[in-house]
């Protein structure tokens, strides 16, 4: 058995590491973490390279200790619960013993969390085990993870297709509340609100698009890209969230509410 | 050229002729501009990702101006049995005939523009005036990999199974895409691409 058995590989779980970047001209995007920012967290806890493997999940995920690890789990606030060892809390690196059952329920604010194992998550049994990858590693930390509050707007820029739309979409872009579609998933985070009306109709050609690009389809609803968003596409894009901004979008799940206001 | 706002990291270079967007990759590809993490041309633009380190040296760098394709950077050879299930309609549809479609496909020099669509996948041009088609009124659900198609001004290999509308000429038993290797895909934009019968 490997380091962690997995009893429950639960909602959308996947094992991910920082993902590549450098590929895009290659056609392949970055993939990796959705929420890069939590995922560099919850290694840092454990003392793991930022870019470590770790295990994104939304939650019903539940896994078995095999031998001693030390793990930490942040991102969303989800109900955490520990069988056969001491109790785990979110945002805070533990100590498990063999034989502990770890589970990691219901998403509380969030759309996924991140679970990390020191040395690094080995995915190669997934989905039976977790092994740990054993790399180099700096010291583990003390600190206690703060939770990412939702009670704020995503900060956007215009994107360069904003003049393909009716003037006055900047404003009904960053006026609006956007609700969270459950379509949404780790290509692209799918608004519901006003209809974003084109004033040129014509046939784009397909550009390249960045992570956080906004892009509207014929039926006018925004797509926010996420990390394994298409290298080029063609629908407009009317914005671009601010790159330091795009763990919090990303962290919106299927029902909230998202606002956004001018970059700077 | 045209510069198009796309937030803090990334620039979008507009033109009008798919040279210019060949000729300006490469320029700045072969400029090596420090913080420079992405550059992804396409059929009209050239989209740059950056770390913010120098974004003003980086527009002079899409603005070189040039309409002349660059000299490739590097030949790849694929090898093609020409038994696609479409080189009959091709035939018909340019009123050449079945070995006039393989000579002339398998007689040009192609260079890979941009890639998109797939891991892999490679947009080529070079593709000979009287093979240029619109792409199938109906695409395939499913396309194996390894097909060599052609539509519109392009010619293209598909790296995994896919659907696809292309026309299919051919087959290639190449890789084009290895995760493992660097870099994973055989076709890297700027290279030049021939297609040999076999």
């Amino acid at each position: 058995m490997g380091a962690l058995r997995v009893r429950h590989v639960g909602l959308a779980t996947s094992v991910r590491d920082g993902g590549r970047t450098g590929l895009a001209h290659l056609g392949s995007g970055r993939g990796g973490a959705v929420d890069l920012d939590s995922h560099r967290l919850v290694n840092r806890l454990v003392g793991n390279h930022p870019d470590a493997a770790t295990v994104e999940t939304s939650g019903g995920l539940v896994v078995e200790v095999g031998r001693p690890v030390l793990v930490a789990v942040a991102g969303s606030q989800v109900d955490l619960q520990v069988e056969h060892g001491p109790p785990l809390g979110w945002g805070v690196a533990t100590a498990l013993p063999a034989g502990a059952v770890v589970r990691v329920g219901r998403l509380r604010d969030g759309a996924r969390c991140y679970l990390a194992v020191r040395g690094g998550v080995d995915g190669v049994g997934w989905p039976e085990s977790l092994d740990v990858a054993a790399e180099v590693m700096g010291l583990p930390s003390e600190a206690i993870a703060v939770p990412r509050g939702f009670d704020r707007a995503v900060r956007l820029w215009p994107g360069p297709r904003l003049d393909w739309f009716e003037p006055g979409t900047w404003d009904v872009l960053v006026g609006a509340e956007w609700t969270v579609s459950a379509t949404s998933d780790r290509v692209g985070l799918r608004l519901v609100g006003p209809m974003l009306r084109r004033a040129v109709p014509d046939e784009l050609p397909s550009e390249g698009v960045v992570e956080g690009a906004v892009q509207v389809p014929p039926d006018g609803q925004p797509i926010v890209m996420l990390a394994d968003h298409p290298v080029t596409g063609g629908y407009p894009v009317v914005a671009v969230v601010d790159p330091a901004d795009i763990g919090l979008v990303a962290q919106h799940r299927p029902g909230a509410q998202v606002t956004f206001r001018r970059a700077r | 050229m045209r510069l198009l706002p796309y937030g803090p990291r990334a620039l979008l270079a507009e033109y009008t002729t798919l040279e210019e967007v060949i000729a300006a990759a490469a320029a700045l590809r072969s400029a090596v501009i420090p913080g420079v993490t992405e550059i992804v041309p396409a059929a009209r633009t050239v989209l740059v990702v950056h770390d913010g380190t120098d974004p003003a040296r980086i527009a002079a760098s899409l603005d070189a101006g040039s309409n002349a394709l660059p000299p490739p950077i590097g030949t790849v050879r694929i090898p093609v049995r020409y038994d696609g299930p479409d080189l009959e309609e091709v035939a018909v549809a340019t009123g050449l005939g079945v070995d006039e479609v393989v000579a002339l496909h398998s007689g040009a020099t192609y260079q890979v523009a941009f890639c998109g669509f797939l891991p892999g996948f490679a947009y080529l041009v070079g593709l000979p005036e009287r093979l240029r088609l619109p792409r199938r009124p109906t695409p395939r659900p499913r396309v194996a990999a390894g097909s060599v198609a052609i539509a519109d001004g392009f010619s293209g290999v598909y790296p995994s199974d896919s659907p696809g509308g292309w026309h299919l000429l051919g087959h290639t038993d190449v890789s084009l895409w290895n995760p493992e290797c660097t870099p994973p895909g055989l076709l890297v934009p700027g290279s030049a691409v021939v297609f040999e019968i076999c």
